[in-house]
């Protein structure tokens, strides 16, 4: 199964802040839905442990996540690979791409993912749904993250 | 199978008292959802309770001039209620639409409420009929419970206990189903209440139920099909999944909501 989930956000910060912030992996853990872990484990190199709480669904994701295609502050490739255990895997990867905007500085984000296993079996109908609600919910928090 | 607690309340204080007492609980009414899940190891609660067992729970009765359905109530109890039949046939006809036997034997409103499945059918119900839903707590009016898919604003230690319909002078419920999972692909709900006319809808939001203003306020001015022609939906925000493009579900909603008043208006 795969899908795809684009979107642009509009952050009141400059291109710098908002590149510096997107390079923390503290505030990456805090902005993460659920995010329980995010530890730095080499150059450019996470691993990071994840609640989901999707209605009826609550399980914990482990995934390993890389970041390549590195270019302060313009944009850079993340891609994460998580195991749920029993309940299947999921993959993922987006391009993000900062650029100058009204005095401050539009994200844009361009998202694959898939998933597989019983995630696949159960989640097929509410994927691309719950993928988009996910991202709103981190670029919400990145958005007060760089504001506030 | 790993472990958990599993507890059956006789009243609704004992369900909220051990939802407060114990940590990592959930509430299990039909199990439709939630034991599937479970199954497949992405939920798995320390402590399950089962409300199915809660005298009273599940009556279906008039009260204060309003149509009260007990949380516990199952889909094929609403669905058969002579009560329901006479006071709302659209929500009888809804009940009677959801999934299969099984999960209409089984499932409960109350449990559809709390899980505000994105595609469910209920949801639609409450908000175009502007029913109250009533916990352990409060009451909460439709519209300030439905907060976004699978988000209620419900707390963790409240329990449905009814939902309270107010009469509408027609409607009706015109869904088009999956034929594999019976959910709706697109479900449209139009209710003319005494003052105020209502269309909700499910399976083509991406956050789960909303209203069409457009709509309503076109069938204010008159509850006909054809005060609907030529409105259109647009696709910003529906689903776009295998099942229908998210152009595919506005058509779909245009032309379920002007069933839907056809059919509300064949019964009058």
């Amino acid at each position: 199964m795969a899908m795809t989930v684009n979107g642009e956000v509009e952050l009141a910060a400059s291109r710098d802040l908002v590149w510096a912030r997107l390079n923390d992996p503290e505030v990456l853990k805090s902005c993460i839905p659920g995010c329980e872990e995010f530890i730095k484990v080499d150059e450019n190199q996470f691993q990071a442990v994840a609640r989901l709480k999707i209605g009826p669904v609550s399980a914990r994701f482990k995934a390993r996540v890389m970041l390549s295609d590195i270019d302060p502050p313009n944009g850079y490739r993340i891609a994460a690979e998580g195991e749920g255990g029993l309940a299947g895997f999921a993959k993922g990867e987006s391009t993000v791409v900062l650029l100058d905007h009204h005095g401050g500085t539009l994200l844009k984000y361009e998202a694959a993912a898939q998933i597989g296993g019983k995630l696949a079996q159960l989640g097929q109908r509410l994927i691309s749904g719950t993928a988009r609600k996910l991202a709103g919910e981190f670029f919400a928090k990145f958005a007060k993250a760089v504001e506030g | 199978m790993y472990e958990f607690k599993y507890h059956r309340p006789e009243t609704l204080q004992q369900a909220v008292n051990l939802l407060a007492e114990n940590e990592d609980a959930m509430l299990i009414a039909g199990g439709h959802t939630l034991v599937p899940v479970m199954k497949q190891r992405l939920a798995s609660p320390a402590h399950l309770i089962d409300l199915s067992h809660i005298e009273g729970l599940d009556s279906i009765a008039m009260r204060e001039g309003l149509l009260a359905i007990g949380a516990t109530a199952t889909h094929a109890d609403v669905a058969d209620s002579s009560i329901v039949g006479e006071a709302i046939p659209a929500l009888a006809e809804l009940a009677a639409m959801i999934g299969d036997p099984a999960v209409r034997h089984k499932g409960t409103i109350g449990g559809s409420l709390a899980n505000n499945d994105p595609t469910a059918d209920y949801p639609t119900a409450c908000v175009a009929l502007d029913a109250t839903i009533v916990t352990s707590k409060r009451r909460l009016k439709s519209d300030d419970y439905f907060q976004g898919m699978f988000s209620t604003a419900l707390e963790a230690d409240e329990i449905i206990t009814q939902v309270m319909f107010p009469l509408p002078k027609q409607a009706s419920y015109q869904k088009f189903r999956n034929q594999a999972s019976r959910y709706a692909l697109v479900g449209v709900f139009v209710a003319r209440l005494p003052s105020d006319v209502r269309v909700a809808v499910t399976g083509a939001g991406a956050d789960g139920v909303f209203r069409l203003a457009a709509f309503e306020e076109a069938l204010k001015k008159s509850f006909t099909s054809k005060s609907l022609e030529g409105l259109s939906v647009p696709s910003d925000g529906l689903n776009s999944d295998l099942h229908g493009s998210a152009e595919y579900r506005a058509h779909l909603i245009g032309v379920l909501a002007r069933r839907a008043v056809d059919a509300a208006n064949d019964r009058a």
